[in-house]
């Protein structure tokens, strides 16, 4: 009996050692040579959360700032601070319209299918008119929607952009010399996309794009004075906004003919030249060097902008016997030259991130790849509108997931260059889009 | 003491969940003497078990037998994400491969044959990992199960030489659930569930040979079997207006349970002390993808294959007994199994490495008729990798252990 006891402890022993489950033995993270007493973030509205069309409390929580400010906090730094909109707020666009949500939405046809829809027929000015500067608590986010990087020096961009209107310190103070005054010894800095994008949303037609000289003196003067107090950063090269869903989702080729139609058009368009053929046909667009008509078929290296009205395309002949108007259209020449010119700007940024010894965080290259698509923990991520899950409902923005990705692209971009070992986040764990 | 309670309560064979045990998702579990020699023993007539081990090895039975036995895994997972530092846990259900077997001796005339009946549970996993882990769209729960069935016919040609052969049906079920990333207007994430029943048939062939009355040799071959999962049914939750593109219904599926080609030694220098080593290989080769293909396809819901690229491996496993007294004799024993798991393909369903377990166990004979054993089975692994399909990069450790008992009556 001595010896059964004695087994049976000896078994109980083992069950006791051998339930403990495996430990869990994470290196603590690291700031390597970062010093993150004061961490500010500058972009346009992608860095502060806007997303959907619109800024709003819940995409300021979901911002590429307060992601990255997030795991920040994991290396000593303090939480950021954001000029938050009331969470109860449907908050509002940079236009005024409200953010945009998925529904259903019934075209010309009849037909109903799930589509962007605004959240109510006019944003929320209320959200945005009132000024919630304190001097005592400083902003620390300065994620202006439509900021761009020829505004910083600007004395009256708050008479310009209510956005940065309620938050900054002084209405006749540069942007730039508040973010001095912050004296900040990190800062993350990505700016540009907006100077593109204005070009680029109006298929060519509004103005034109800085000159390279405008950029680079721009640039290298916000760089310049940020880093005069020996503050280190991180500064990011601008996407080619052309992979971005919003020109990327309407295809060239959507004309769809049967018979009747073919036979139609053909009538119409043989003597220009053009030939129709049945199912699927490039749309017609507006080309005054094309011929004494001004039409001719889109090319399918040319891009239609989300912003053509598509119920005019199915019911009211767009693109076929009214072709389509340049605004909706980035065709070859100009993508030709966006594409240049921002290539020009994004070797100046890398050649600034070498010169004043910071981050580089190469965006071209993130929405590329999402662009080209990956897979991340089980998620296929890629650049299709809505359904692949990074792009926010304006098919230019992010969405939190697609932000918390972007923010990884940072997190990866600051460790590599100053040897820390900031976590990067789950962005499995940030909203995709929501579907009803 | 609740792992006690456990225990106890599983031994009634409440519930058959069962984690990897083997390599894969084997499980080498099915007897306990040789589970406390390192689970070894195909060169030796231990018991009834022998019909799983060696049919071969049961043509020296010189009684009919009935052996019932159990084992309680208890089994946890630890994940940690590189990139994000962040770490998850399973959360198993104890794994319960259990066996029953029963050996009849024929006398008189047909003397040297014998008859048998083997239950066991040769493959099976429970993988449940916590929720809102960072690998849910991989997976969040898998659970294979396969109950073999084995008429076994063993007859021992000389005092030397025994074969044995048996026909094996397997009786299996599989259910694997994941999340699928979609959001409904909630924010929750859709989720899909595949259950489905499986059945496969193969053999189990063996010979054993007494070199002299010290050494012995033993070679079995068990065979591939197909587990196919023909009538299948998925069920996916998501958002409405996703409903039509995610629509339920019926899968079909395949997993190929490999061959086991087993060499086995063994050596009694005396009546107190007795040594065995078992060589296995274990051709995994024929799990080279899981497949499921959906009775019904939209655009969201294509056919899956998933590249496995199991590799064909070697297993060892050797102990030692040591008769104490008549009554009491006691074990110990361990093994080395390399993975079938290539780099690139560690999933979560199956967090396999390199394995080397330790084992131990104990006989008591309480008279001719009944005798019982016990044993206790302890690993740790580790495994980092970026899976090539899911991206998921980390490091997966785990730590196993897996008491088990049996009861023995012959007559």
């Amino acid at each position: 009996m001595r010896k059964l006891q004695f087994i049976g402890l000896f078994i109980f022993t083992i069950l006791g050692l051998l339930s403990c489950e495996p430990k869990i033995k994470s290196p603590i993270p690291s700031k390597g040579e970062l010093d993150v007493s004061k961490v500010i973030f500058i972009g346009d509205g992608q860095m502060g959360g806007y997303m959907n069309d619109g800024l709003k409390n819940e995409g300021q929580k979901n911002s590429l700032a307060n992601i990255i400010a997030v795991q920040f906090e994991l290396i000593g730094s303090n939480s950021a601070n954001i000029p938050w909109i009331n969470s109860a707020s449907i908050g509002i666009s940079t236009a005024g319209l409200a953010p945009l949500h998925l529904g259903y939405k019934t075209d010309c046809q009849g037909n109903v299918s799930l589509s962007p829809i605004r959240d109510a027929s006019i944003g929320d000015v209320s959200s945005i008119s009132q000024s919630c500067y304190n001097a005592n608590n400083p902003f620390t986010v300065y994620g202006i929607p439509g900021l761009r990087l020829n505004q910083f020096t600007n004395p009256n961009l708050a008479g310009t952009n209510a956005f940065y209107n309620r938050m900054c310190a002084s209405q006749t103070t540069s942007l730039l010399d508040e973010l001095l005054a912050q004296n900040a010894t990190f800062f993350q800095l990505y700016i540009g996309l907006e100077d593109v994008l204005d070009y680029a949303k109006s298929g060519g037609t509004h103005e034109t794009l800085p000159s390279d000289l405008q950029f680079q003196q721009n640039y290298e003067q916000v760089v310049q004075n940020l880093t005069a107090n020996g503050a280190k950063g991180a500064i990011a090269t601008i996407p080619d906004v052309s992979q971005m869903p919003y020109f990327t989702t309407i295809p060239w080729n959507g004309l769809t003919l049967d018979n009747s139609n073919v036979g139609t058009l053909n009538n119409i368009y043989n003597p220009l030249g053009f030939y129709f053929q049945l199912g699927a046909n490039p749309f017609m667009m507006v080309d005054s060097s094309a011929n004494m008509f001004a039409v001719r078929p889109i090319q399918s290296s040319e891009l239609l902008l989300l912003s053509l009205p598509l119920d005019s395309v199915k019911c009211n002949q767009m693109g076929v016997l009214f072709p389509i108007r340049d605004e909706f259209v980035l065709d070859a020449e100009e993508l030709t030259f966006l594409r240049g010119k921002i290539e020009s700007y994004n070797n100046f940024i890398r050649q600034m991130a070498q010169t004043y010894n910071l981050a580089l965080v190469n965006t071209d290259q993130f929405v590329s790849n999402l662009a080209d698509g990956f897979t991340y923990n089980g998620v296929s991520m890629s650049a299709k509108f809505v359904s692949g899950g990074a792009y926010s409902l304006d098919g230019i923005y992010l969405n939190p997931r697609g932000n918390a990705h972007f923010a990884n692209a940072f997190i990866k971009a600051i460790n590599k260059k100053y040897q820390s070992t900031i976590p990067e986040v789950n962005a499995n764990k940030f909203d995709g889009v929501r579907f009803p | 003491m609740n792992s006690f309670i456990k225990i106890i309560f599983l031994f009634f064979g409440l519930q058959v969940g069962v984690f990897s045990y083997g390599q894969g998702f084997q499980v080498n579990f099915q007897g306990q003497k040789q589970q406390g020699m390192g689970c070894a023993g195909t060169a030796l007539n231990l018991d009834a078990s022998s019909l799983f081990f060696n049919p071969g090895a049961s043509a020296f039975a010189n009684k009919s037998e009935v052996n019932l036995a159990g084992t309680a895994i208890f089994a946890d997972v630890l994940y940690t994400d590189s990139a994000t530092q962040t770490s998850y846990r399973t959360n198993n259900p104890i794994g319960t491969p259990f066996s029953a077997y029963g050996l009849y001796r024929f006398k008189k005339s047909l003397e040297p044959l014998s008859v048998g009946l083997a239950i066991y549970t040769p493959f099976g996993s429970t993988v449940q990992w916590e929720p809102g882990w960072i690998g849910r769209f991989a997976l969040t729960r898998l659970s294979l199960k396969a109950i073999f069935f084995q008429p076994t016919f063993s007859y021992r040609i000389s005092e030397r030489f025994g074969i044995g052969a048996g026909f094996v049906v397997s009786n299996g079920s599989v259910n694997l659930q994941k999340d699928i990333p979609v959001q409904d207007s909630l924010g929750f994430s859709g989720h899909a569930e595949l259950a489905g029943k499986a059945i496969g048939f193969g053999y189990n062939a063996g010979i054993l040979y007494h070199v002299n009355h010290k050494f012995s040799m033993g070679l079995t071959y068990r065979s591939k079997v197909n587990m196919s999962v023909n009538n299948g049914n998925a069920t996916f939750t998501v958002p409405t207006a996703l409903a039509t593109s995610f629509p339920n219904g019926a899968f079909s599926s395949k997993l190929p349970l490999p061959s086991v080609l087993t060499l086995g030694l063994s050596f009694t220098p005396n009546t107190k002390w007795s040594f065995v080593l078992d060589i296995n290989r274990v051709n995994w080769k024929v799990y080279d993808t899981l497949a499921f293909d959906y009775a019904q396809n939209t655009s969201a819901l294509s056919d899956t294959k998933s590249a496995r690229n199991y590799e064909s491996i070697f297993a060892f496993r050797g102990g030692a007994s040591f008769a104490a007294t008549k009554k009491w004799i006691l074990r110990v024993g361990s093994g080395f199994g390399f993975t079938p798991v290539q780099s690139g393909y560690v999933t979560p369903e199956t967090p396999d490495a390199n394995r080397l377990y330790g084992t131990c166990g104990f006989s008591f004979v309480a008279n001719e008729h009944f005798s019982f054993d016990t044993s206790l089975y302890a690993t740790r692994m580790q495994r980092t990798d970026k899976n090539l399909e899911t991206q998921l990069n980390g490091t997966f450790t785990s730590i196993a252990f897996a008491p088990g008992i049996s009861l023995n009556y012959k007559w």
